[in-house]
């Protein structure tokens, strides 16, 4: 604001006594001093009638009602009081309500929504698939499970020759087993002895000339077969006695 | 007026847990609160949000009120404007790209700005005038600066004193003074501007 002097008043004065004036405070010489700089002042009179006319605008405004579910909202968000008791003045009767329908309305309504869902219905669909599927593989026949008996006894007797059952099975399966190592037995004895490693690889850089320590490696599969291993007799040493060595295979 | 010595009671009893105190509270503030917010913000929805999310400040800090230090009703002010001035801030962005057709209020048959001045040459219906009126001068109040716009708000629709205003600014009184003569000036201009584009 331009600090011009009119009438002894300057216009940063006439800003700060603006609103006491439009207050209706401003009484005496001070009004008539206001009121003439406004009169003469070409910044502070416009201003003067914009600021009352803007204030007359804002006085217009009435006040704006709140929305109905205000203070229910408020009260819900900060104490959570339950709202629906503030929706009405005086308390409504509660109908009376059997313990059919609570349960319905509870619990199984909500469960029906659920189940209504694609998602859960193609679970139900795939599970009800993969179990039929399986029972088929088991061979388990609808019409069978008519003859089920439920009774303690029968379900005892169906536990205890289910149990025979499979020890049978197993004892049948041992005997087998035995009489094929057997077999592998007699064929092994019958067998002629394998030939033992016709020649050794030479070591480089070897001038000692010893025997080297390092046993040579077999990784056979079969780990419990014994190697019987001869020298080969040569031409002229007929008369040497033959060694015979036994070593067990090496794992890996 | 407020009784000092009633809402101090009524906050210690809130303070203690008592629900039907702070029940008589939200009652008792929340169309003055609203009505700031709706002025301030100018949308009915962001009026309720904001006044929702305001007593929910309350509530926490309410064990903060001193009423020796000065009103409640200006305590409660305080926070609204603090508030307003965040979300002022939040959306500074949109209302810098508001223009004069867009819609200025959220209430029903809300028109945008350039729509919503009163054909004067056939007379409407005087209650839909009014509310028309209000609407433009609504959208006109949006318009002014933050600053401006909670200093006439605070004096010309909630007549708080300049003493008042001046806490919940936290700027002196002749400051308050200045901004209020600035912010009815301007609103005045572009209330003229508007209708004279119209005429």
């Amino acid at each position: 604001m331009p600090d011009h002097t009119s009438n002894g008043m300057q216009c940063n004065e006439f800003d700060s006594l603006l609103t006491d004036a439009l207050d209706d405070v401003l009484t005496g010489i001070q009004l008539d001093r206001f009121q003439a700089h406004a009169r003469v002042c070409r910044t502070c009179g416009p201003l003067l009638a914009e600021a009352e006319a803007g204030r007359n605008w804002l006085k217009g405004l009435t006040e704006v009602e709140p929305p109905a579910s205000l203070v229910a909202n408020i009260l819900a968000s900060t104490t959570g009081v339950d709202t629906q008791r503030l929706w009405t003045t005086a308390p409504a009767r509660q109908p009376h309500v059997s313990w059919l329908e609570r349960l319905e309305a509870s619990f199984l309504e909500p469960m029906w929504a659920m189940v209504r869902q694609p998602r859960f219905a193609m679970s139900f669909g795939m599970a009800f698939f993969a179990l039929s599927v399986g029972l088929t593989v088991a061979g388990v026949k609808p019409a069978d499970l008519k003859e089920i008996s439920l009774r303690p006894a029968a379900i005892r007797q169906t536990y205890y020759h289910t149990q025979a059952r499979i020890v049978r099975s197993y004892d049948n399966v041992r005997l087998v087993y035995e009489v094929q190592a057997a077999v592998h037995a007699i064929r092994r004895n019958l067998a002629p002895a394998e030939p033992g490693p016709t020649k050794t690889k030479e070591r480089k850089n070897d001038t000692s000339q010893q025997p080297e320590q390092k046993q040579e490696r077999n990784y056979s599969q079969t780990g419990d077969q014994l190697i019987m291993a001869s020298a080969p007799l040569a031409l002229d040493n007929r008369d040497l006695p033959v060694v015979s060595v036994t070593t067990y295979r090496r794992f890996v | 007026m407020e009784d000092v010595q009633v809402v101090a009671m009524l906050v210690r009893r809130c303070i203690a847990g008592d629900a039907a105190a702070w029940e008589e509270i939200v009652h008792t503030y929340n169309r003055r609160i609203y009505n700031i917010c709706y002025r301030f913000a100018g949308s009915a929805d962001d009026a309720q949000d904001l006044t929702q999310e305001v007593f929910i400040k309350m509530y926490r800090t309410l064990s903060s009120y001193d009423h020796a230090k000065g009103a409640f009703v200006t305590w409660v002010t305080t926070i609204t404007r603090n508030l307003l001035v965040d979300h002022f801030r939040k959306t500074k962005q949109d209302r810098m790209t508001d223009s004069i057709d867009t819609t200025a209020s959220d209430h029903e048959d809300a028109q945008p700005l350039s729509e919503q001045i009163p054909d004067q040459s056939a007379p409407p219906d005087a209650r839909v005038r009014s509310r028309e009126v209000a609407e433009t001068v609504q959208a006109a109040l949006s318009k002014l600066s933050p600053e401006l716009r909670e200093a006439v708000i605070l004096r010309d629709l909630q007549d708080m004193d300049y003493r008042e205003i001046a806490t919940v600014l936290k700027v002196p009184e002749g400051t308050v003074k200045s901004r209020i003569n600035r912010g009815r000036a301007e609103l005045a201009r572009l209330l003229q501007r508007t209708y004279r584009q119209v005429m």
